[in-house]
Formats: C-alpha cells, sequence, structure tokens
C-alpha cells in the first residue's frame, strides 16, 4: 500500500513536470535572434556566454553600449596622424564639436560592435538608433548605416524610428539636407532619438536659416543630453544664435 | 485538514523569521545593497542610456542575490534539521510530512518574495535618487525573477533529499538554473539537428524549465507582461518538484 502511494507520487511528479514543460512549450515564442546569429563575439565569447546563460541578454547588450561609447569617444588617431590631419585640413581629425564634423573618424570596428548589441537584445531600439546616426551622419558610411537599420527592422518590423533614419539617409545621398532636417523632426521629441540626431538636425536648421527652430533643439540637447561634448557645444551654439535670432 | 494546514503555516511561519534572522540574510542585504550601489556607478558610464542600464543591472543583481540566498536555504535546511534532529521533534508531533514540506518551501519562497520586495523597494529609491522614474513593467520582471525562483527553489528541495552535501545540490540547482536560460537555444539546436541529436535534445527541452518563460527583465516592451503559460507552467514545475521530493521524504525514516 505504502509502496503504492510512492509510485502515485512519483507518477504524479513526473505528469506535473511535464504539464509545465508542455505549457511552456506552446507558450513560449523567442524574441531574441538565434544563437548561431551572434557572430562578432571575438573576445566577448565568455561574455555572450553569461549573457545566454543567466539571461541577462539585455544587460550584456547595455555592457556592449557602453563599451562602444567608450570606443567612439576614444582618441582614435596617434599624435603623429592628428598632425598630419591638422596640416592637411586645418583642424583635427576627428571630434571637431563645431558641428557638421562633430564625431569624425574612421574606427573600423563600429559596425560590428554595433550589429553584437542588435544581436543580444533586437529591442535595444536607442542603440539602433544611435549607431545608424553615427555611422550615416558622422562616420559617413551610410550602407553600413542601413545594414544596421535593416538589422534592427528584421527583429522590430513596425519601428517608425528607424524607418524615419533610412528616410533621412537616403535624402542626405540625395544631397537634401531640408528633406533630412523634416524626416528626423518627428523623432526629435522621442527618448530613445539619439544625441547626434538632434545636432544634425539643430546643424541643418541652422544652415537653413531656421535659427529659432536651431535654438529650440540645442535648448532641448541642454536639458536631454548628459554627454558633456554635446551639452558644450549645445551652449555654445545657443549663445551665438541668440545674437543672430535677437538682430532678426 | 485544518489542524495540518495550520500545522503547514506555522512550519512555513518558523521558517521565514529564522532566516531573517540568519546572519547570512544581513550578509545578503548588504551585499544587495552594495551591488545596486554599484550599479548605479556603472549607470553613469552609459551616459544617455543611464536609466536603462541602471535598471537592467538593479534588476539583474536582485535576481541574483535572491537566487544566492534561495538556494542555499533550499539546500541546507533540511539537512540541517536532519543532522540537529529537529525534525524528530516535529514528526513526534501530528505533522504530516506533506505539510512540513510545504510550510519549509512556503517560509523559503515567502523569505525570497521578502527579500525581492526589500530589494526591488532600495533599488527604485536609488533610481529616483539619480532622478529615474519607475521603468516600465517593473513589477512584472521581479514577478518574473519571484517565477524563476520558486521553480529552482522546489527543485534545490526535491535535490537536497537525495544529495550528499548542501554543495551538491547547490551545483545541480545552479546547473539547472543555467540549462533553465539555454532552452530556446537548445530548441533551435534541436530542429536544426534532427536525428538522434535531435531527440536527445528535444527530450532535454522536455526534462529543462525553461527559464527565459519568466525572464521578464530580458526582454522589451508588451513582451515583459507574463501570460498564462507562465503560471501555469511555474505552478506545475513547483509542484511537480514537490511531488517528488515529498515521495523522497516518505522514504526516509525519521
Amino acid at each position: 500500500m505504502e509502496k503504492r502511494a510512492g509510485l502515485f507520487l512519483l507518477l504524479a511528479a513526473l505528469l506535473a513536470w511535464g504539464a509545465g514543460s508542455s505549457a511552456a512549450f506552446r507558450g513560449y515564442r523567442t524574441q531574441f535572434p538565434p544563437p548561431g546569429e551572434i557572430k562578432q563575439a571575438g573576445g566577448g565569447a565568455p561574455a555572450d556566454m553569461f549573457a545566454l546563460a543567466f539571461g541577462a541578454r539585455r544587460l550584456f547588450a547595455d555592457l556592449w553600449f557602453v563599451r562602444l561609447m567608450q570606443y567612439y569617444g576614444t582618441r582614435e588617431l596617434s599624435d603623429d596622424e592628428e598632425q598630419e590631419e591638422l596640416e592637411s585640413h586645418g583642424k583635427p581629425g576627428h571630434h571637431c564639436h563645431h558641428g557638421a564634423d562633430f564625431g569624425k573618424g574612421r574606427y573600423p570596428d563600429f559596425l560590428p560592435m554595433s550589429l553584437h548589441i542588435l544581436q543580444l537584445d533586437p529591442g535595444f531600439t536607442a542603440a539602433c538608433l544611435y549607431s545608424a546616426a553615427s555611422l550615416a551622419f558622422n562616420l559617413e558610411r551610410p550602407d553600413e548605416a542601413e545594414a544596421v537599420l535593416n538589422y534592427g527592422l528584421r527583429y522590430s518590423p513596425k519601428e517608425w524610428k528607424y524607418l524615419s533614419v533610412l528616410a533621412a539617409i537616403g535624402y542626405t545621398k540625395a544631397k537634401d539636407p531640408n528633406a533630412v532636417a523634416s524626416a528626423i523632426a518627428p523623432m526629435l521629441k522621442d527618448p530613445d532619438c539619439p544625441v547626434m540626431l538632434k545636432q544634425l538636425a539643430a546643424f541643418l536648421n541652422k544652415r537653413a536659416g531656421n535659427y529659432a527652430a536651431a535654438a529650440a533643439i540645442y535648448a532641448d540637447i541642454l536639458v536631454t543630453t548628459k554627454d558633456p561634448a554635446y551639452l558644450r557645444n549645445a551652449a555654445r551654439e545657443l549663445e551665438k544664435l541668440k545674437g543672430r535670432t535677437s538682430k532678426r | 485538514m485544518k489542524n495540518t494546514l495550520y500545522a503547514a503555516a506555522a512550519v512555513a511561519s518558523n521558517s521565514f523569521r529564522e532566516s531573517v534572522r540568519n546572519r547570512f540574510f544581513t550578509l545578503f542585504a548588504v551585499f544587495a545593497f552594495t551591488s545596486i550601489y554599484a550599479s548605479v556607478l556603472a549607470g553613469v558610464m552609459a551616459v544617455d542610456q543611464e536609466g536603462r542600464v541602471l535598471a537592467d543591472m538593479g534588476l539583474a543583481l536582485i535576481e541574483l542575490t535572491a537566487l544566492a540566498y534561495a538556494l542555499f536555504s533550499a539546500s541546507s535546511s533540511l539537512l540541517k534539521e536532519a543532522e540537529t534532529k529537529t525534525i524528530y521533534l516535529v514528526f513526534s508531533r501530528p505533522v504530516p510530512r506533506w505539510s512540513y514540506l510545504a510550510g519549509k518551501l512556503a517560509g523559503v519562497l515567502l523569505t525570497s518574495a521578502f527579500m525581492l520586495a526589500v530589494m526591488g523597494l532600495m533599488h527604485l529609491l536609488l533610481l529616483s535618487f539619480r532622478g529615474f522614474g519607475v521603468p516600465p513593467f517593473y513589477a512584472w520582471a521581479l514577478g518574473g525573477s519571484f517565477l524563476k525562483l520558486a521553480v529552482i527553489t522546489s527543485f534545490a528541495f526535491f535535490v537536497s533529499l537525495f544529495s550528499t552535501s548542501p554543495v551538491s545540490t547547490l551545483v545541480i540547482s545552479g546547473i539547472l538554473w543555467t540549462l533553465g536560460h539555454f532552452v530556446p537555444e537548445t530548441r533551435f539546436l534541436a530542429d536544426q539537428a534532427g536525428g538522434l541529436k535531435g531527440t536527445a535534445l528535444n527530450a532535454a527541452v522536455w526534462l529543462i524549465p525553461n527559464l527565459q518563460l519568466f525572464n521578464a527583465r530580458d526582454v522589451s516592451g508588451s513582451a515583459c507582461v507574463l501570460g498564462a503559460p507562465a503560471f501555469v507552467s511555474a505552478a506545475a514545475w513547483v509542484g511537480g518538484s514537490y511531488l517528488a521530493a515529498l515521495w523522497l521524504l516518505r522514504r526516509k525514516e525519521f
């Protein structure tokens, strides 16, 4: 009798476990790319293993994003190269903080790092926009920017912000700055909008003579970003624009 | 029936009080506070994504801290009572084994829920201190962590009844935790492999609880909302582990 009760318990345990697996099997649809798509692992392979093992893809995507920003924020050229750039162009080769040339450079690992973030967390909209905007408008590699956005669109096909940036890239190729400004305008108030897109919009407005609109965007940059380089630039531009708007 | 339920509640309440008074509980609370505070420093490096990094890091640390405590507690609780002979005192009274086991499990789960709530509150205070509001779907993320803890804790109770030491219970449960997060990848590999390998991997998918189902903190937007399958699966897996543990407990001679 005791043995039979034990067997019954064991059977009930197995049935319950199977019922749980069955409900999970039917109810779970993954949001993430398959592991085979995580290609740009390189030195980060152990971190990627942790990301999967602890169910922390989002957190590790954040860490890769921090690494990307550190990479992009690091001086790319040596002192000799910097001097060469200075002599040939009359200004430092990268990270000119005065408008359209902000964030220039080569940064060959920018695309693989950007894709890697999205392979870990394809829902990281802000990272996708930041990468695409940097590639398209700062590093002047629109094809790579499109590759990032198209990867993002595979997992978030309804993301209108990706489509807006794609349109802006198209207008940049067609050398239509006013259309670029219009394409990114709806995104400017969105919390995911990267600061360099705001900076670009302000710059384009300023160039088109829309000083009030440019000033409003620079004022918005001052309250929404924590990046000191952009903050300094926005404050400086706002100061310059004050003169122009008061003259008008 | 009423008396046995009362006994289970008494065991649960006693187990909860014992856990909270345990000095390890204080250590974990200090560790959690320090870790969450460290995440503030990491968040600063993320510049405009500080809010997201702070939220993600805090939630991950909260879950890992609660996991460490729940596993430690589940793996040592029954063994300690058997070693100190306390379990003989309990069973000399009219306390059925199912009621005792249910009480012990409920006590650890109650402690885990308490830990999650306290650490969640600490985390939200830190976020607010840094000027951020409550992240969207925060409660779902914590709820998902609790369901994961419930599944793994009940499994640890089952393992503790046949393993030789708390360390081996911790290791086995830790492995299941890791494998549980790999279930979607295992499903993908099973589909790709086919044949005997595919069958073996598919069998593994049925044996290992899919912890990604509860991983609300790792997904974006409305996908964070846990659906009915998550609750049904958690209840079934906890129930399955409990029944298996009860089967082992009944076979033990106390």
